[in-house]
């Protein structure tokens, strides 16, 4: 018999409303059974003979027809009702079947098994003598079990009396078989169809039931396993809690660890296991609450009584949520973590403690290697200049190169040091307002010898009227330096460096400052790894000299400690440029502290100017950091603001102070002043003249308006002020 | 030469040698002590008009000579500079706080070491001054 021989029909259809077969826990169990592995043992109880054979030979007296049990190779199991006489007919060893091919036609093989597994559905086919023969596949979830092959079917009608007891026997409806047969007569392919369904649904029946009695058992054996193995974990606490606290189950890991026997602990909450400082502080509850909303706790640590003292124990707490999505309570997992905790400390320490001797290593070193380096700056120096004696040109070009050395190592030990305040994070970085085109043009031109010796052209490309930076001079300097040296070392004889800045385009309080240089370029992976401890591309070993390679590592975290970002782009053999942002000043942003939207409608912002007449004499710039550091005593810290020069006149005369205060605090200040500027300096004879006004706000405004507003009349006021046009009272 | 006398304090025989030439061609008498003891008693008999200390001596360290300075009525109007091989971060504060006018780590440029000399001593920054470095 072909495959083309047979025909299908597809049952599924009748599958679900015949079958409302749940679980008691409203799990279906062909949705159960697609998920479970069948142990052998298991097919082999699905397909048990002895189970079978009262439903099938049931079914055979009351249809008349022969039933066979297949496996699903199509291996006749046995032979369960009239088998004999109707397959005699069509095969000759009869006598013999059990354990052979299931088959119909001699010598032609049977793939009704076969494809009633693969289909899912009954298939039916013919034998020589045009008897039907159908093929119910057994199948649980995705297993395939075998089949029931059914012969000589349905040439009369069922028995009524006797369909209805097989059909209550499995809880099925028989009347939808019942109502087509008594309608269709002579017997049609409809009861044909009705008829291998009512069989297909005796298999499934069967399955399930049968399914669902030993996956209980075989749960209640894994559930035994599991209670077992729960209660066996010693090194972990599990329980599960109320909604409320209670304890409602207590594993013997619990019980080894906090010496509460479940029998003791079960009902009581369950902060008792915490200090008694944890449950004043509310520690249980507020654990609970971060479990109820995010559905879990993990790696909480907290303190714990245990057995004979406290320990930490590292909390996961899990929310067990009904269908509904209500809480049923908690399982909570503690682990003894305070050796953990005591190893994590340790290696911290040592950490610190490796850190601390870098450090003092390298100080050390640096200490050291400044010494030497002092004798051979100063005596070169001394030769250089002549102190001590005209000399040839020859002599003079050697020294120099002594002296360019003697700096270039000097740079060395300096950055020697800065990486291991990187490493510490203890570089330290003091912004100030400082213009970019001044630190740039100063930076160019100690870079210049530099440059001019290797013919290199220095540029410069500055946007006109850029704001300033609020950055480190210091440290943008070091930035500066650092990427322009390495511009010249890797750039050929004849090329140039290009120094740019400008407002960033995306976002205008960032500047951004660029270094180009026609070099050899850096390749796309090297870019990466560029600004790295120690990075030192292939192509800087060609350089005559590297240096510690430290500079861009350096560079990258005072570029980020001062809120910008660094980076280079770059195309091999085309030259590279170096990137990096920094704030732009910005009054606004300085001031924002003190311009709330309470001080300045209490119109208690005071704008004070402090005017210094310079005594002739006096070593003028140099006084100003020191004059800035009295103010700063004068004024309450973290309150008032001394405002950075806003003017690039040197050097500056006049000093500005945002202060919180009204007119009588201005008193309080103005004489502080006074008198400390008077104290400070005697011999300076420096006297100031301390003028203020109030500002006052717009109204109507937004506060970011009005923020913006006074911060715009502020700097009006200074620059006025500065220029003597108008001064404040 | 403008006779202004100038007491260098450093344990390195070689830094002396480079430091007083460069002052005595800027116009200053140089005398020197290694120690911080000789740097009191040399201080207590020549009276310098400046000090230029070394933080790291043998036997005690500069700060105690700028603590002893400070107790001793002729020297404490003395002014100190500080040159020392020390990171600035931790000693420069601490330095200025025991009474000494500057610091300057090593090794210090010169034309600024000796903007600060002549600063400290009321003497006029000359373009000079830069020229010749």
């Amino acid at each position: 018999m072909t495959s083309e021989m047979s025909e299908r029909v597809n049952s599924t259809a009748y599958l679900h409303p015949l079958f409302p077969i749940t679980s008691p826990h409203g799990m279906s169990f062909a949705d159960k059974s697609t998920d479970t592995e069948l142990s052998s043992r298991l097919r082999d109880d699905l397909l048990d003979l002895d189970a079978w054979g009262e439903i099938l030979a049931t079914y055979g007296k009351t249809m008349r027809v022969a039933v066979a049990l297949t496996d699903s190779n199509g291996c006749v199991l046995g032979n369960l009702h009239n088998a004999q006489p109707v397959w005699t007919l069509v095969h000759d060893a009869a006598h013999d079947w059990i354990g052979c091919s299931f088959c119909i036609n001699p010598g032609v093989p049977c793939t009704a098994v076969a494809e009633a597994l693969a289909s899912g559905g009954v298939v039916r086919t013919h034998d020589q003598a045009g008897l039907t023969h159908v093929t119910v596949p057994l199948l649980l979830g995705k297993h395939r079990l075998g089949a029931i092959i059914a012969g000589q079917v349905f040439d009369r009608y069922p028995e009524p009396l006797a369909l209805r007891h097989v059909a209550k026997e499995f809880g099925i409806s028989a009347q939808p078989l019942w109502d087509v047969a008594r309608k269709q007569r002579p017997i049609g392919s409809t009861v044909l169809q009705a008829s291998a369904d009512l069989l297909l649904a005796l298999g499934q029946a069967f399955l399930q039931q049968r399914y669902a009695s030993i996956m209980e058992a075989e749960l209640a054996e894994a559930n035994g396993q599991f209670r077992l193995l729960v209660n066996g974990v010693r090194d972990h606490a599990l329980f599960t809690i109320d909604p409320t606290g209670r304890v409602t189950s207590w594993n013997g890991g619990a019980q080894h660890m906090f010496d509460y026997p479940d029998t003791k602990i079960m009902g009581q909450n369950f902060s008792c296991i915490f200090t008694f400082e944890d449950v004043q502080n509310h520690v249980p509850e507020k654990l609970l609450s971060k479990a109820a909303q995010a559905g879990q706790v993990e790696n909480e640590e907290c303190r714990v009584r245990g057995k004979q003292k406290h320990f930490w124990g590292d909390f996961n707490i899990t929310a067990l949520l009904e269908d509904g999505g209500t809480i049923r309570g908690f399982a909570i997992i503690v682990q003894d973590v305070t050796e953990r905790r005591r190893i994590a400390i340790l290696m911290e320490e040592a950490k610190q403690e490796r850190g601390h001797a870098q450090e003092r290593l390298l100080s050390h070193v640096s200490h050291e290697l400044r010494t030497p380096l002092t004798a051979i700056y100063l005596v070169t120096t001394n030769l250089l200049d002549g102190l001590l004696g005209d000399l040839t040109p020859e002599q003079h070009e050697h020294l120099a190169l002594a002296v360019g050395n003697v700096k270039q190592m000097t740079s060395m030990v300096d950055d020697l040091l800065d990486i291991t305040r990187v490493e510490s994070h203890k570089l330290t970085v003091e912004p100030q307002r400082a213009s970019l085109v001044k630190l740039i043009a100063e930076v160019l031109s100690t870079c210049h010898k530099n440059a001019s010796s290797k013919s290199i052209r220095l540029c410069s490309d500055l946007a006109v009227d850029q704001p300033s930076v609020w950055a480190d001079p210091i440290r943008v300097r070091q930035i500066l330096t650092n990427l322009i040296d390495n511009g010249i070392k890797f750039t050929p004889e004849g090329g140039a460096v290009t120094v740019g800045s400008r407002p960033l385009a995306e976002d205008s309080s960032l500047l951004c400052i660029s270094v180009s240089d026609s070099g050899c370029g850096i390749s796309p992976e090297d870019c990466e790894i560029i600004f790295d401890r120690l990075a030192q591309v292939k192509s800087s070993m060609q350089a005559s000299r590297s240096g510690l390679g430290l500079g861009l590592f350096i560079s990258r975290d005072l570029v980020s400690r001062q809120g910008g970002r660094i980076w280079v782009e770059s195309q091999l053999g085309h030259g590279s440029t170096f990137y990096f942002t920094l704030p732009a000043f910005s009054l606004a942003k300085l001031c924002a502290h003190v311009l709330t939207a309470a001080n300045l409608e209490a119109g208690v912002i005071t704008l004070i100017a402090v005017d210094v007449v310079w005594v002739e004499g006096t070593v003028e710039s140099d006084i100003v950091p020191e004059i800035r550091s009295v103010l700063e005593r004068c004024i309450h810290p973290g309150q008032d603001i001394l405002l950075p020069p806003l003017s690039d006149a040197e050097p500056e005369k006049a000093f500005f102070i945002v202060a919180c205060t009204d007119s009588n605090g201005f008193e309080v200040i103005a004489r502080r002043i006074r008198r400390e500027l008077q104290s400070f300096d005697t011999a300076s004879k420096l006297r100031p003249a301390i003028s203020s006004t109030t500002l006052l706000v717009e109204p109507g405004h937004s506060h970011e308006e009005r923020i913006d507003g006074v911060s715009v009349r502020i700097e009006r006021m200074v620059q006025a002020h500065l220029m003597g046009k108008e001064k404040l009272q | 030469m403008n006779g202004k006398k100038i007491l260098v304090v450093d344990d390195d025989q070689d830094l002396l040698v480079g430091l007083t030439a460069r002052l005595n061609a800027n116009g200053y008498t140089v005398i020197s002590a290694t120690n911080a003891i000789s740097a009191i008693t040399v201080a207590r008999k020549e009276v310098p008009d400046l000090i230029i200390l070394d933080l790291g001596l043998p036997g005690d360290d500069g700060f105690l000579v700028l603590e002893r300075m400070g107790g001793l009525a002729n020297l404490v109007a003395i002014p100190v500079i500080v040159l020392s091989a020390r990171n600035p971060i931790q000693n420069e504060r601490r330095a200025l706080d025991a009474g000494a006018v500057a610091f300057f780590q090593k090794p210090a440029d010169n034309r600024q070491f000796l903007a600060a000399i002549r600063r400290t001593l009321g003497e006029p920054i000359e373009l000079s001054t830069f020229l010749r470095t």
